[in-house]
């Protein structure tokens, strides 16, 4: 049933692999996509992943730096999946510890690894299992524990206690009958309890067929009494008591924010009280080789986490990060004199970088030179929500494209913002004004195309590109209207925009003072781009621009939302108002800032 | 047990530090050599200045010179370590001596040790007058005080070393990076090399080392690492390991060449202008992988392809964006301003040869790397 089962080493070499029967298609493909769509990006969280007509499920095997992957059609559901991976790679690694534990890749390339026959008991052995337990029958009345249970015994009595007396059958019956002669009730209320007597709760039954009563205390209401309200107002007065009111403040404190610090009081006394122990369990911890736990990492993942939501990281990004470091780190064997803090650290910084290094070639000159050779005009559009910065940013980025000697021109497609048209029409003057069309070739380098306010925005990018074309302009920069992300009809003209002009570059412009909101915005408008384009593979978006960077300090947390939510690379950064203020990204300088305490 | 990656740059520290320790061990050895003589002789002096009122026989100008400076408390511990000079000492004093010792018996053995070696002393060191001028100042001083200072010294002196040491060292460089795009066959390359098999591969995530032995008279060894091709990968891992590398093998995928070759030229550009790698100029080798696909590009038209798409990049790139903290990327110009890029103006020898890790014959075959392992043997 299975389609593929792989372990390979994290250096890339298979050690064994297992291809089901009448399997042709190679699993190389799927389990290349796997990897770089999962663990790369680092969403290893949950460990399933679809491919097509696939499903994969894969384990890390840290200590070893081994992948155990296995795929089958998506269309089945196979129950016993997750339990089998762990068995194989248990049995994996008993077998072969003495060669997995040898330093370097030879022992990978060198040793043949003998896997099938186990292989195929383990299988066998799984499937076997997964079919063995069948539907449950029911039980039946006799069975089950009601039928035990007398009528007397369910009602419930005031001041009474319930109490179960396992009689059979006919003595219950002829009880109840007993009992119910006696009662006051008519005949068909009779019948109606009988049939009913499991769902009745409160029945007023003759005090000689109920147990003894246990004595009852006289329920009466008791007063209250409060911890700080003493009989004197003495009690209350903290005022001229300096010493003992400040330290009811600090353990108040410390209740209310333990991770914060403990009071000094508390802290001397637990440091008194572990003392040379819990110094001698410190430095064993450093040294010797012992594999890290999820338990380990447990406190220092929550600190990590709470410090990236400091930062401005999605919470969801930052708590989906940390797992995923966490899976990354799992069964891993810490070298000496490294604390776990460390190797968490460590990781999660690595991650970072990882993350924010673009996955794709990030080259935009090279890109409007290549459509200059193919004589067909550069698209770029701008898309986001409302005063984000895309107008400016437009401007910005057309500086430097002048700068570099291409001819721009910009598509005013904002046809609803009072003004837009204007501003645009501002920036294209200024930026004529400092590179004048006498300096090359008498033409002005940037020109606005724009069609007034009101009309279609999809229509005016259309007939902006085919000017382009015909006048040879290298890059036609669009200037979409701000919109949410929850607002469908502009979502749908958006997505109306770019999928019929296709445009070469769809960029994101995001706010770097962006919280939570982030993920929502991505995931909508990405959503939104793929709904409503009209071919099998709709055009997402392409990269991201981050602007107002210079308004945050060090709380840079913004930049991993985004790219991990889109995978896309950070373009641009906008640090500023002037023409100038235009940098690219650097991955380690923003995972420094990000990391810093 | 140690992390793969980390194991290898634990070897090279080792490496290094086995060198240090080979050169500095005997030159602490020396330093502390002579701190313990310097030491014993100021403890000397110190025996020397106690028993000086005791002294009547055997006395010389030298004594009376000294001015009485007695530690008594300090006389137990100062006893203990001229122990093994003392047995000497006792078996060349001639019989005379032992008179004066007689009469010293009274007093302290230690001011016969005294005398005694101060004897001995004054027999051996035939440049005696510069000795007691430089123990007339020393003695001027507090022993403990003058031992402080000379073991501050001989920290300082050996802190300078080690600087000097450090810092006018080249790190050691043997190794031998494979590079190049995600699924241009590196990984298949690194086992060939390795153990000759063909292996199944998928994208890497790590790195990979082992040792290699080049297949030349001298058969030198060295560390083969194969790292990740993946984009978001490949700067770390480069961090990491460029300044150790001696050559550098660029694995180029010439069946899909003419679609990716800006990629590859970027790439390549990236490595070219990294200050470290100009800086050490580690050979170039640019292997055309898979040769046994029909359509694959030979060598030559590769160098051709990638010498203009460099061209093109030297202009965008010296044009792109700084980064938002102000720094700009890699400042190194390639090749000569003014004429078309050529790999030949390159400081790094670069050399472009074509191989085939899969091999013409399949999975089972051996792989066409003959011109890459002749050219290995070179380095």
């Amino acid at each position: 049933m299975l389609d593929f089962f792989t372990i390979f080493s994290k250096g890339g070499i298979v050690l064994w692999c297992f291809q089901g029967a009448g399997v042709t298609e190679s699993f190389t493909g799927p389990v290349n996509a796997l990897i770089r769509s999962v663990i790369l990006q680092e969403r290893s969280g949950n460990n399933s992943y679809t491919h097509e007509a696939l499903s994969l499920k894969y384990k890390l095997d840290n200590e070893f730096e081994l992948i155990f992957v296995v795929g089958f059609q998506k269309i089945l559901t196979l129950t016993y999946v997750d339990k089998f991976i762990d068995d194989v790679q248990l049995h994996f690694r008993d077998r072969y510890k003495n060669e997995l534990e040898q330093k370097g890749a030879l022992k990978h390339l060198n040793f043949n690894y003998e896997f099938e026959d186990d292989f195929t008991m383990l299988l066998r052995e799984a499937e076997d299992s997964s079919k063995a337990r069948g539907p449950a029958s029911m039980r039946t009345f006799k069975q089950s524990e009601k039928s035990q249970k007398t009528v007397k015994s369910m009602i419930e009595v005031k001041g009474g206690d319930k109490a179960k007396e396992p009689v059979g059958k006919k003595n219950k019956n002829t009880k109840k009958e007993g009992e119910c002669s006696k009662k006051v009730l008519s005949v068909p209320q009779l019948k109606l309890y009988l049939i009913h007597f499991d769902v009745l709760i409160l029945i007023f039954c003759h005090p000689t067929h109920s147990k003894s009563p246990k004595p009852q205390k006289p329920r009466k209401k008791q007063m209250r009494v409060w911890d700080m309200g003493g009989s004197s107002t003495k009690d209350l007065d903290h005022s001229y008591k300096n010493g003992n009111s400040n330290g009811d403040e600090q353990n108040m404190e410390a209740q209310i924010n333990p991770v914060c610090g403990r009071s000094p009081s508390v802290q001397s006394y637990y440091v008194s009280c572990g003392g040379i122990g819990g110094m001698f369990g410190m430095l064993k911890g450093l040294v010797g080789s012992k594999s890290l736990t999820r338990a380990d990492m447990e406190s220092v993942l929550d600190k990590m986490r709470d410090h990236l939501i400091a930062k401005n990281v999605a919470a969801e990004i930052a708590s989906q990060l940390c797992d995923s470091v966490a899976k990354k780190l799992e069964g891993k064997v810490m070298g000496t004199f490294t604390t776990v803090a460390s190797t968490v650290k460590q990781a999660l910084q690595d991650s970072l970088v990882q993350i924010l290094q673009p996955k794709r070639r990030v080259d935009i000159l090279r890109d409007v030179m290549e459509a200059q050779n193919q004589r067909r005009p550069f698209v770029i559009t701008f898309c986001g929500v409302n005063g984000v910065g895309k107008s400016t940013n437009l401007a910005k980025i057309s500086f430097w494209l002048i700068e570099n000697g291409f001819s721009v021109l910009i598509a005013a497609c904002d046809t609803f913002r009072a003004g837009a048209v204007e501003q645009l029409r501002t920036h294209q003057r200024r930026l004529n004004s400092l590179h004048p069309p006498e300096q090359h070739g008498g033409r002005p380098v940037v020109q606005l195309y724009e069609k007034g306010y009101g009309k279609d925005a999809a229509g005016i990018a259309m007939e902006a590109i085919a000017y382009a074309r015909n006048q040879a302009f290298d890059v036609v920069l669009v200037d979409t209207a701000g919109r949410m992300q929850d607002n469908a009809p502009l979502m749908t003209a958006l997505a109306k925009l770019i999928a019929v002009n296709m445009p070469d570059l769809v960029l994101f412009v995001g706010e770097a003072l962006v919280g939570n909101e982030a993920v929502d915005q991505l995931v909508k408008f990405n959503q939104a781009l793929a709904d409503h384009s009209m071919t099998d593979k709709p055009r997402l978006i392409d990269g991201i621009v981050l602007t107002k960077f210079d308004t945050i300090d060090d709380k840079v947390g913004a930049a991993i939302s985004m790219t991990y939510i889109t995978g896309q690379p950070i373009v641009f950064v906008g640090t500023g108002q002037t023409y100038n203020d235009l940098r690219s990204l650097n991955a380690r300088a923003v995972v420094s800032a990000l990391m810093k305490a | 047990m140690v992390l793969h990656g980390e194991a290898q740059t634990i070897n090279f520290r080792d490496k290094k530090k086995k060198h240090t320790v080979d050169w500095m061990g005997p030159l602490i050895c020396h330093c502390l050599d002579l701190m313990s003589q310097v030491c014993y002789s100021a403890q000397n002096l110190g025996f020397h200045m106690y028993p000086e009122p005791l002294l009547t026989k055997g006395e010389t100008k030298v004594n009376s010179n000294f001015k009485c400076m007695s530690y008594p408390g300090l006389q137990r511990p100062l006893l203990t370590p001229p122990a093994p000079h003392r047995p000497q000492q006792e078996e060349d004093v001639s019989h005379s001596q032992i008179s004066v010792s007689g009469e010293m018996e009274a007093d302290s053995t230690g001011g016969n040790m005294g005398i005694k070696a101060e004897d001995v002393e004054m027999a051996e060191y035939p440049f005696e007058p510069y000795i007691e001028s430089l123990r007339q100042q020393l003695e001027d001083q507090d022993p403990v005080f003058l031992i402080a200072v000379i073991v501050a010294l001989a920290v300082v002196v050996i802190t300078c070393v080690f600087l000097k040491y450090f810092l006018t060292s080249k790190t050691v460089r043997s190794a031998v990076l494979l590079v190049g795009l995600c699924d241009s066959g590196k990984t298949l390359i690194f086992s060939r090399l390795l153990s000759g098999k063909y292996k199944r591969t998928q994208t890497s995530i790590t790195d990979s080392s082992a040792p290699y032995k080049a297949k030349n008279d001298k058969a030198t060894t060295w560390t083969l690492i194969d790292l990740p091709g993946h984009d978001s990968l490949r700067s770390q891992y480069l961090e990491k390991f460029k300044s150790a590398a001696r050559a550098i093998v660029f694995v180029v995928d010439s069946g899909i060449f003419q679609k990716e070759v800006r990629d590859v030229a970027e790439f390549l550009y990236m490595l070219l202008t990294d200050t470290v790698i100009s800086r050490n100029a580690p050979a170039l080798l640019v292997a055309c992988n898979k040769q046994d696909i029909t359509m694959a590009k030979s060598a030559k038209l590769i160098q051709q392809q990638l010498e203009k798409e460099l061209n093109t990049l030297r202009v965008t790139r010296s044009a792109a964006l700084s980064s938002q903290d102000g720094s700009v990327g890699g400042s190194v110009y390639l090749g000569k301003k003014g004429k078309d890029f050529e790999f030949s103006q390159l400081p790094l020898k670069v050399e472009f040869l074509e191989c085939s890790a899969r091999g013409s014959k399949g999975e089972d075959g051996d792989a066409d790397l003959g011109s890459l392992e002749k050219s290995l043997a070179k380095l």
